[in-house]
């Protein structure tokens, strides 16, 4: 009960956090710390949701729909929050982002709660290095997400909102170098997944959907980097390429797993 | 990596401009588009080869090191140079392995030696056969199934050669294999019953082997097979009778041996009832049902390629991380790192 109660508190704490960010954006007079404040709380609330389950069912977040999108839920929230407490200057994302990470929070109250069980080929320290380095990899691209929003919203929506952002051209520079960070993670990420997927499956890369999916995410990441890094497009094609990366890697973290019918799924 | 980037007063001589032509951002942009596109006709089409990636990998590798010959600005930032290496070794590691892997199954009765004949093996075209020396003898193992049935971890023992000509016990499963001459013996999901029968013939001479019954509980239904007797006798048609099945539904239960199981043997439209020890005389010839047992699948990987892969991605990594730290750090700067 407990542990249902902390779940919607702390689904609630987000919203919240979300409705309080975008409401100081509107008003021209943001607060920063009061959304800052109530991602904090909804993360430690959210955490002992988690945690409870955790202890209940024995296992991590890793099994189900439900699962996946609670954790994933807590963690972008948290990189989003951890990245404006490290760049000050990027608080003023929070409006284009929360709002963002509410669709998440919606869709994981529509998931049907149910006691998973855990695949033994999960049984591996892998999984949650795995993971671990997937969800960096997620986080700061969605921190990247926000920048891309702002400045599509600068030049096709209100050109004077954001005003306390670094300039389109510093946020473009800021959102490259946030990828390629993303990129480190995600390579390692595809590392731990190959050494993973030799121990519980005896092969180490197979070409299933979800890998097949991942790798696009990887190429996407690359192809925008160089395009990035040689020709230096508009912040606003930038913008569009992260935007971009973001659908693939979200495709790949939340509908292939669950689509796909390899032995990515565990459940022999 | 563009031409527009390279000095055009260094690039006058043919080979130089092919190069640069060769090393262009286009052609980078252009083998990605291309890979991407043969994964997700890959994912459409359900059937489709990675072979046909070698095409756009080898355009990126071509790609890569033009490049390196013509941008001095790749060269000079070791971080990145060390990513591309790292990338390149990658690729090149990753080719050769599978060039001379192996994958395969076969499968092992309880108490006997594996036979590498039976191999079901798919090797590359320069694999080095050592197939053959492969030694192992199936011991027991031990399978636990949580309620609803879900597979836990396999404990499977198994006998091999050691010191001495001694046989040692090593305990193998999923996620340990045996490795022995570079293959790598995975458990799979892959096991069942084995009837051991031995078959004498009319001079006497007898030849003892197993009968492998079909996956258990995937085929629970479905415990039969045949046996086609040798010197052009009749086929047999075996069938496991188990009164109580060995899997419970919705409680935890471990694989093993049926309790009073029965053998139905049909043959020449007969049927005959067998327990262990019993036999069936066919003509002059005698077949007798020594046992039964359990046998194991294993999943057979061979690629000798898998630490230098592993340390060639993690070189790469390395570099990429030193170039990125640098300039991730300037964000919370002046952002002109």
């Amino acid at each position: 009960m407990l542990e249902t109660h902390a779940l919607w508190a702390g689904m609630a704490l987000y919203a919240a956090a979300a409705l309080a960010a975008v409401g100081g954006a509107l008003r021209g007079r943001p607060v920063w710390a009061v959304p800052q404040v109530l991602v904090g709380a909804a993360l430690l609330v959210h955490a002992v949701a988690i945690g409870l389950r955790w202890q209940r069912l024995d296992h991590g977040p890793y099994v189900d729909m439900f699962e996946v999108l609670s954790s994933n839920v807590w963690s972008l929230h948290a990189a989003v929050l951890v990245g404006v407490l490290l760049l000050p200057r990027l608080r003023a994302l929070l409006p284009a982002v929360l709002p963002m990470l509410q669709i998440l929070v919606a869709w994981l109250l529509t998931q049907e709660v149910r006691d998973t069980q855990f695949p033994v080929t999960y049984d591996t320290v892998w999984l949650p290095v795995h993971v671990f380095l997937g969800k960096l990899f997620l986080g700061i691209i969605v921190v990247a997400v926000g920048g891309s929003i702002v400045i599509v919203l600068r030049r096709w929506g209100r050109p004077d909102g954001f005003g306390a952002l670094p300039s389109t051209k510093l946020l473009d520079e800021i959102n490259f170098r946030l990828v390629m960070l993303a990129f480190v993670f995600e390579c390692l990420m595809l590392m731990a997944g190959a050494v993973w997927a030799q121990d519980a499956w005896g092969r180490y890369w197979n070409w299933d959907p979800l890998e097949i999916w991942s790798f696009l995410t990887w190429l996407a990441v690359a192809a925008y980097l160089h395009l990035r890094v040689t020709r230096r497009p508009p912040p606003e094609v930038s913008a569009f390429a992260i935007l971009l990366i973001f659908v693939v890697a979200f495709g790949t973290f939340f509908g292939m797993p669950f689509v796909s019918t390899a032995p990515h799924k565990g459940m022999i | 990596m563009g031409l527009a980037a390279v000095d055009r007063r260094s690039v006058a001589t043919a080979p130089a401009r092919a190069v640069a032509w060769l090393a262009s951002l286009w052609w980078t942009l252009a083998w990605m588009a291309l890979t991407a596109a043969i994964l997700i006709h890959g994912q459409i089409a359900e059937e489709w080869s990675a072979v046909w990636l070698s095409v756009p990998f080898g355009g990126l590798f071509v790609n890569l090191l033009a490049a390196l010959v013509v941008h001095e600005r790749l060269r000079r930032q070791p971080g990145l140079l060390v990513f591309h290496l790292g990338l390149a070794a990658v690729a090149l590691t990753a080719a050769g392995g599978r060039l001379t892997a192996l994958t395969g199954s076969v499968e092992v009765t309880q108490g006997t030696l594996i036979e590498p004949a039976l191999v079901d093996a798919k090797p590359a075209p320069l694999h080095p056969w050592r197939l053959d020396q492969v030694a192992f003898i199936q011991g027991a193992f031990r399978i636990d199934y949580d309620p609803n049935m879900q597979r836990r971890h396999t404990h499977s023992s198994v006998h091999v050669p050691g010191a001495g000509g001694r046989w040692e016990t090593v305990e193998i499963g999923d996620d340990r294999p045996l490795k022995m001459f570079g293959y790598r013996f995975y458990t799979t999901p892959n096991k069942g019953f084995a009837v051991v029968l031995r078959h004498t013939d009319a001079s006497g001479a007898g030849v003892t082997g197993a009968v492998h019954l079909p996956s258990y509980p995937l085929n629970e239904h479905n415990q039969s097979n045949t046996w086609q007797m040798p010197n052009g006798g009749p086929k047999l048609e075996l069938w496991l009778h188990m009164p109580k099945p060995v899997h419970v539904e919705d409680a935890a239960w471990s694989f093993g041996l049926p309790e009073d199981a029965v053998l139905v043997v049909g043959v020449e439209g007969e049927r005959h009832e067998l327990k262990p020890g019993q036999e069936l005389r066919i003509g002059r010839e005698r077949v007798r049902y020594e046992d039964l047992r359990l046998w194991m699948g294993y999943q057979v990987f061979f690629d000798p390629s898998l630490p230098w892969l592993a340390a060639a991605a993690l070189v790469a990594c390395a570099g990429l991380a030193w170039h990125s730290v640098g300039k991730v750090r300037a964000i919370s700067g002046d952002c002109d790192a």
